[in-house]
């Protein structure tokens, strides 16, 4: 051959992108047929499926020249046909070697473009499936339950296949690949376009206020109107082509769920729903790490020990669902387990340690305060849930994302966390106030109230400003304080917002409120530092940069006045 | 230099599509007119609207319409039958070869193939309609 070895390095991206899916897909489908056969159930409809996938694999690989990822899709390929022409051979020892092989293969073509795999990648791996294959025949396993369990297999199918179907996004044939950076010059672009748009309408007040009413104003407002209804539109479908569904996401869980449940003896059935329900690529992006840790914490912590778990009648294996579902202009996703629940009386005891139990003992006010940064009830390290990353740490991360978590908790039937995300991070309404003479955004999700300041209302009580909120005592913290302007505390502010989140409340004291805005998201330099509490920033109509402000760090920081 | 050729690529993999774009873009292949399809329907379209076409490569396995579906609803149309049309496969066998051929396949071509495989294929559909 003459020198066409690498030929197709520059592919590596396509391929990747191509493989990574199906290597995940089998995967998953190695996981099922484990369950299955621990289960006593043949589950002969799995295995013809998975020939063609790992033999695109194998022929996708070994025209990269990937040799190592061409043995591995081999030797699955191997097991997999000795399985399906020997049904004694689908033992927990064969279906434990697939679902290893299946994480190597995702492992490896995950990192082939930065690290093209090595022979000894694979090796090991090869030489145990031959081992396992040259191994007598086993003798046909008993099958006296596979009827009974027939129907709940079924079920499992079923549900399978539902998410398969919703994964897909429609006609493959009229899909394109775009690369996402693309998509961000679009929104930038659309971001200026915004800039203009608001530019005109204030010209437009400004000469309805020199000029009255008149004929030629009227055809300026009808333009005027139908570009506002055309924006929204081209900003829909804009927003449209970010969103990817959840289950690009939710589809990485199925081996860590089991690998985490094994690790800890526990059997537990993942279920997930609404993989169709669609979110912005950057959301989604940030979102995978906290439902791991979630999971993860259902299993390690939730989930009790089998022994103790049909000893309370439940079933012995444990559930855990992920269920994503649209609600007007936001996307919630729950994390249920059918566990013991929350030690109630462990956090009430942890809480009036620390000072913090809720009074009047409310239930959810107490659950939630295992949100709070080193509230954990939990003694021992477990080796996974713990790692120094408690749900605070899921929590702050929910709440940079714009969203909100909360628990629900039932005694002995399980716990249900409640994320509620916004559809998308790069677009944000907001509140524009004016302190010092700069401008700022204010995420409108996190802004419960505006207002005139009544200075009577305000007491100044140990240096903190304080004031009664709608019966609670609010700290109160001066915009100009906040943000570092020097000419803070040099006159009084005229306007208030309350800012919440997590059940914190701040009130902060501004000069003007300018209105309500969509702005682009734009990140900052950080080289040009910035307060701790600006999150980025963004264009107004009058083409200012304002810095975003980020609600959840204000709310972080003690009160000063 | 010779006239420009066109070839018309029908597969369902995005990556094979990359590699055909190398492949045609370079060495003694470069300058060729490339048609893409994603599957066999869109492939058949293609090849109704283009009777210039030099060779077709047809992957066997695709959904819509497969290899096999693709020549033998050419066949019944006697749509361009002196196209030469290659079957693309990831290992055949022997029962697949014959009805392809059957089916009026000029040749196999099989996965992985590498540049140079594609090249020879082109050389000697080129030679064999001098």
């Amino acid at each position: 051959m003459s020198g066409d070895e690498h030929v197709f390095t520059e592919l590596i991206r396509d391929y990747v992108a191509e493989c990574l899916p199906h290597a995940e897909q089998v995967t998953d489908t190695f996981v099922e047929l484990e369950r299955c056969w621990s289960e006593g159930i043949p589950a002969d409809e799995l295995l013809p499926g998975l020939k063609g996938t790992l033999h695109t694999l194998k022929g996708n690989s070994a025209m990269m020249g990937f040799a190592p990822l061409q043995a591995l899709a081999h030797a699955l390929e191997d097991v997999c046909a000795r399985c399906t022409s020997d049904p004694g051979s689908r033992t927990p020892e064969a279906a434990d070697l697939l679902v290893e092989g299946g994480s190597l293969l995702i492992d490896l073509i995950r990192d082939a473009a930065a690290t093209p795999p090595a022979p000894e990648a694979t090796a090991d791996f090869v030489a145990r499936v031959g081992r396992l294959l040259e191994a007598p025949a086993a003798v046909e396993p008993d099958r006296r339950e596979t009827d009974r369990r027939e129907t709940d297999r079924r079920e499992g199918d079923r549900r399978r296949d539902d998410r398969r179907g919703s994964a897909g996004s429609g006609d493959a044939g009229s899909a394109v690949r775009i690369d996402f950076r693309l998509l961000d010059t679009m929104l930038e672009i659309f971001g200026e376009s915004m800039i203009d748009h608001a530019a005109l309408h204030d010209a437009h007040r400004r000469l309805l206020h020199r000029l009255g009413t008149c004929p030629e104003l009227g055809d300026l407002d009808r333009t005027l109107v139908s570009l506002d209804s055309t924006m929204k539109r081209f900003e829909n479908a804009l927003m449209r082509t970010r969103m990817l569904p959840v289950s690009t996401v939710f589809g990485r869980f199925t081996r860590l769920v089991r690998d985490v449940a094994r690790s800890e003896g526990k059997r537990v059935r993942l279920v997930a729903t609404g993989g169709e329900t669609l979110l912005d690529k950057t959301v989604l992006d940030r979102l995978g790490e906290p439902l791991v840790h979630l999971l993860t914490n259902a299993i390690v912590h939730g989930i009790e020990p089998e022994a103790d778990r049909v000893a309370a009648g439940k079933p012995a294996e444990a559930s855990l669902v992920l269920r994503a579902a649209p609600i007007s202009d936001r996307v919630v996703i729950t994390v249920s387990d059918n566990g013991r629940g929350l030690d109630v009386a462990r956090i009430q005891a942890k809480a009036e340690a620390l000072g913090l139990a809720p009074a009047g003992g409310d239930a959810e006010q107490l659950s939630n305060l295992i949100f709070r940064s080193g509230f954990s009830t939990t003694d021992q390290v477990s080796t996974l849930a713990g790692r120094g990353v408690g749900l605070d740490v899921v929590a702050q991360s929910i709440r940079e994302l714009g969203g909100t978590i909360e628990i629900r908790s039932v005694p002995g039937k399980g716990v249900t966390f409640v994320l509620g995300l916004p559809l998308t991070l790069a677009i944000m309404k907001s509140l524009i106030v004016e302190v010092d003479r700069e401008r700022y955004a204010v995420p409108l999700s996190h802004v419960v109230e505006t207002a005139r300041v009544d200075p009577a209302a305000i007491h100044d009580i140990n240096r903190h400003g304080v004031t009664i909120w709608r019966g609670h005592p609010v700290a109160v913290t001066d915009g100009g304080v906040l943000l570092g302007s020097p000419s803070a505390g040099e006159h009084a502010r005229s306007f208030y917002l309350v800012i919440t989140s997590g059940g914190r409340r701040r009130v902060i004291l501004v000069d003007r409120l300018i209105g309500y805005q969509d702005v682009v998201v734009k990140g900052l330099d950080p080289a040009l530092g910035r307060p701790d509490v600006v999150s980025g920033a963004a264009i107004l109509g009058d083409g200012r940069v304002a810095c975003i402000l980020d609600p959840v760090r204000i709310l972080d920081q003690r009160s000063a006045a | 230099m010779t006239a420009p050729h066109a070839y018309l690529v029908v597969d369902d993999s995005p990556l094979h599509h990359q590699m055909y774009k190398l492949i045609f873009g370079r060495g003694s292949l470069q300058g060729s007119t490339v048609y893409h399809a994603t599957n066999g329907r869109e492939g058949y379209a293609l090849f109704m609207a283009h009777p210039e076409l030099t060779l077709v490569l047809l992957d066997l396995n695709m959904p819509e319409m497969n290899g096999l579906e693709f020549l033998e609803r050419r066949r019944a149309d006697k749509l361009h039958l002196d196209v030469p049309v290659v079957l693309v496969t990831t290992e055949g066998t022997p029962d697949d070869e014959a009805r392809g051929r059957a089916a009026g396949a000029w040749d196999y071509l099989r996965k992985p193939f590498q540049p140079a495989d594609v090249e020879r294929l082109a050389q000697r559909v080129l030679a064999a309609s001098a």
